[in-house]
C-alpha cells in the first residue's frame, strides 16, 4: 500500500541510506535544540502570562460586562465575551494559572510517588518487586484517560483532586521506567562496595542508586506534562474538573461548545489554541531532549 | 500447538490481573462519595422510599454477600440491572458496543493507513525538510486536544460549510433503517439501503476523522523510528550495496520490516482511542459506549460502572494478547515458548 504515494528518486538507487546516516547526526543535533528553543520559548511565554495575567488582563478572571453577553471580539474585549459576559482574554490568561499550574505539580508527584515504587521493586526484587509490580499491572490495565476518569468522578473537581487524580494515573509509568534503571544499577560494582562497608539500603537507593535512574525520567517528564494538561482539559471539558466559574481551558471549552453550532468561534477556539499550543511546548521540549539523548547514545 | 499453549498462558496470566480490576473497580465505586439510589429517587424522598429502592438494587446487603453475588452474575454473563434505566446492563451494553466499535475501528484502519506512508516516506528522508515538517505536524498533532479538535471540525464542517450533518447522533431517522448490529454503515449495507448508507457515511466523516487526527500521530512517529532503524541496519544497508532495485528494498525491506511492529503500536493505539473516543462521542452526541460509560459514571450507577470497567479492562488486555500473537507470526525473529 505503501508505494503508491513513494516516486522512486534517480541517482539513490543504492546509497539512500549511507548519506542521510552520516549527514545525519550533526542535522538531527541541530533539529533537536531548535526544538528544545521553540517548545522552551513557548513555555516561557505562557508562564509569563500566567504570572502576569492580573498586569496584562484588562478584565478581571470573573468579572462580568453586563453589556455585553456572547459578544464578538471588539476594542472592550479582544477575544469576545461568553455567555455570561466574561472576557475571554482575561480568562485565557488566568486560566493558563491553573493548567500549567496542575499539570507541572502532577507529574511531579507523580515522578516522586513511581519514582519511590519503581525503586523499592528494582532494589529488593524478589517478592517485594512481584507484589508491587503487580499492582502497578492493575494500574496500568486501563486505558489512561478512562483511569482518569473514573477516580476523578468519584473523587470530585477541587484542584488538589485534580493534582492527585493526574499524578495517580501517571505514576505506574514511572514505577516501571525507575525499576528497569534500578535493577541494573543494583548489579553495579559501586552498589555492593556501598553495602559491604554497612551503609544502610535506605541510604544506598536514596544516593548511590536513584540519582543513577533519573535520566530516562528527565526525558519523559516534560512530554507527560504535556499530556497531563490534555487530560486535565479533557476532565473538565466533561464537567469532572474544576467547577464552573473558574477560569480552565477545558472547561472554557465546555461552555462555548454550545456556540459552535450557530457559528459563534470566540468562545471555544481561543482556548483551545492556548491549549495547543502550551502543550507544544511541552512536546517539542521532550522531543528535543529525547532527540538530543539518542544523539549522544549514537 | 505451540500458539496455542502460548495464547492458554497468556490467558491464565491475565486472570490475577482481571480480579484486581473487579476488585479495585468494586470497592473503590463503594467506598468513595456519592450515592446512586439519590439520583433516582428525587427530591422529596422518604427513608422507607430509599430502604426500598436500596433492597430492590440488593445494596442493602453486606458488602461481601453484593461482591459473591455479583462475582456469580459475572461468571454466568449476567452484569445486573442498571440503576439508573432498570434495564438489564448486558441489553444496553450490547446495544452501545456497535456504534462505538465502528468508529474506533475506521479512525484506526485510516490511521494505521496514514501512518504508514507517512512514517516511512518521512524515514526515507530523515533529517531533511520533509522529514522535519512531518514531524513538526505529527508533534502537533500529539498535541491536540481531542474534543477541541472534534468542535472545530463541527464549526469549519458544519456550521461555516454545511458540507456535513449537525453533530447530533447518527443516522438521519427519514432513512429508514432497520437496525441489525447497531453499526449503522453495516446495517445500511447489509440492508442495501442507500440513502442509510449516504447519511451513515456522512454522519461518520467528522467523528472519524477526529479520532483519526489524533491517532495518526503517535502511530507516525513510531512507524517513523522503527523505519528508521531498518534503514540503519547493517541487513539493509548490505541489501542496498548488492544493488537491489528500489522497489524490492521498499517492499521486501522496509515495508515488511515495519509492519512487523504494527500489531504492537495498534494495540497501544486502539487503548488510547477508547479513551479519546468517550470525548470524541461527547462532541458529536454519538450514544455509544463511551458515552453510556460516562453518563453511569456520573450518576454513580454501579452496575453500568463495573461493567464498563471491566469491559474496557479486557478489551484492553484481549488486544495485547492479539498483538503478540500476530507479531510472533509476522516475525520469525520472536519465538513463543510455550
Amino acid at each position: 500500500m505503501a508505494e503508491v504515494t513513494l516516486t522512486p528518486r534517480s541517482g539513490e538507487v543504492s546509497g539512500a541510506s549511507a548519506p542521510v546516516v552520516i549527514g545525519g547526526a550533526e542535522r538531527s543535533r541541530r533539529f533537536a535544540t531548535t526544538l528544545i528553543i521553540v517548545g522552551g520559548t513557548i513555555l516561557t511565554v505562557m508562564v509569563l502570562a500566567a504570572l502576569l495575567a492580573p498586569v496584562i488582563a484588562p478584565w478581571g478572571e470573573r468579572e462580568v460586562d453586563p453589556t455585553a453577553a456572547l459578544a464578538p471580539p471588539s476594542a472592550d474585549h479582544w477575544l469576545g465575551t461568553d455567555v455570561n459576559g466574561m472576557d475571554i482574554f482575561s480568562r485565557l490568561l488566568y486560566a493558563a494559572r491553573l493548567d500549567l499550574g496542575i499539570a507541572i505539580g502532577a507529574i511531579a508527584l507523580a515522578v516522586v510517588i513511581g519514582s519511590a515504587v519503581g525503586l523499592v521493586a528494582g532494589y529488593y526484587g524478589g517478592w517485594v518487586d512481584d507484589v508491587l509490580m503487580r499492582v502497578v499491572d492493575i494500574f496500568q490495565s486501563f486505558p489512561a484517560f478512562i483511569m482518569a476518569l473514573v477516580v476523578a468522578s468519584l473523587m470530585g473537581g477541587g484542584v488538589l483532586d485534580l493534582v492527585v487524580v493526574i499524578a495517580v494515573v501517571n505514576a505506574p509509568a514511572y514505577a516501571r521506567l525507575v525499576r528497569a534503571e534500578a535493577r541494573s544499577v543494583r548489579e553495579q560494582p559501586y552498589v555492593a562496595a556501598a553495602v559491604t562497608s554497612g551503609v544502610s539500603h535506605l541510604s544506598v537507593m536514596w544516593r548511590h542508586v536513584l540519582p543513577n535512574c533519573l535520566t530516562p525520567v528527565r526525558v519523559i517528564a516534560p512530554l507527560n506534562c504535556g499530556w497531563a494538561m490534555l487530560t486535565l482539559a479533557g476532565l473538565s471539558y466533561l464537567g469532572l474538573g474544576v467547577p464552573v466559574p473558574t477560569a480552565e481551558w477545558g472547561a472554557m471549552i465546555n461552555l462555548g461548545s454550545g456556540d459552535v453550532v450557530a457559528g459563534h468561534w470566540w468562545t471555544s477556539v481561543p482556548p483551545g489554541l492556548f491549549l495547543l499550543a502550551s502543550v507544544l511546548g511541552f512536546s517539542l521540549l521532550g522531543e528535543g531532549l529525547q532527540e538530543r539523548a539518542e544523539a549522544r547514545r549514537r | 500447538m505451540r500458539l496455542l499453549r502460548f495464547v492458554a498462558r497468556r490467558l491464565v496470566q491475565l486472570l490475577p490481573v482481571l480480579l484486581g480490576v473487579i476488585v479495585l473497580t468494586f470497592i473503590l465505586v463503594r467506598i468513595l462519595p456519592g450515592d446512586p439510589i439519590q439520583t433516582i429517587l428525587g427530591p422529596n424522598y422518604t427513608e422507607e422510599d430509599a430502604a426500598a429502592a436500596r433492597a430492590r438494587y440488593g445494596l442493602d446487603q453486606p458488602l461481601w454477600k453484593q461482591f459473591l453475588d455479583y462475582l456469580g452474575g459475572l461468571a454466568t454473563g449476567d452484569l445486573g440491572t442498571s440503576i439508573q434505566s432498570g434495564g438489564s446492563v448486558s441489553a444496553e451494553l450490547a446495544e452501545r458496543i456497535g456504534p462505538t466499535l465502528e468508529l474506533v475501528i475506521l479512525a484506526l484502519a485510516v490511521a494505521l493507513l496514514l501512518a504508514t506512508v507517512l512514517g516511512i516516506w518521512s524515514a526515507r528522508r530523515a533529517y531533511r525538510l520533509g522529514d522535519h515538517t512531518i514531524r513538526v505536524v505529527a508533534l502537533a498533532g500529539n498535541s491536540l486536544p481531542d474534543f477541541w479538535l472534534g468542535l472545530v471540525l463541527i464549526l469549519v464542517g458544519y456550521s461555516l460549510l454545511g458540507w456535513f450533518p449537525a453533530p447530533s447522533g447518527r443516522v438521519d431517522p427519514d432513512v429508514g433503517l432497520t437496525p441489525i448490529t447497531g453499526a449503522e454503515l453495516v446495517d445500511a449495507l447489509l440492508t442495501g439501503n442507500g440513502p442509510a448508507i449516504g447519511s451513515a457515511l456522512s454522519h461518520l466523516a467528522l467523528p472519524v476523522a477526529t479520532l483519526a487526527i489524533v491517532i495518526t500521530a503517535p502511530l507516525l512517529r513510531s512507524v517513523r523510528a522503527s523505519a528508521l532503524e531498518v534503514l540503519n541496519s547493517e541487513s539493509y544497508t548490505a541489501a542496498a550495496a548488492h544493488g537491489l532495485k528500489e522497489r524490492l528494498l521498499l517492499r521486501g525491506y522496509l515495508v515488511r520490516a515495519t509492519l512487523v511492529r504494527l500489531p504492537q503500536l495498534a494495540a497501544l493505539v486502539f487503548g488510547f482511542s477508547i479513551g479519546s473516543t468517550v470525548l470524541v462521542e461527547y462532541v458529536y452526541s454519538w450514544q455509544g459506549f463511551g458515552q453510556w460509560a460516562l453518563r453511569g459514571l456520573l450518576y454513580r450507577d454501579y452496575p453500568v460502572i463495573q461493567a464498563s470497567v471491566v469491559v474496557i479492562a479486557t478489551c484492553y488486555l484481549l488486544v495485547f494478547l492479539i498483538a503478540d500473537v500476530l507479531q510472533a507470526m509476522l516475525d520469525p525473529k520472536v519465538r513463543i515458548d510455550g
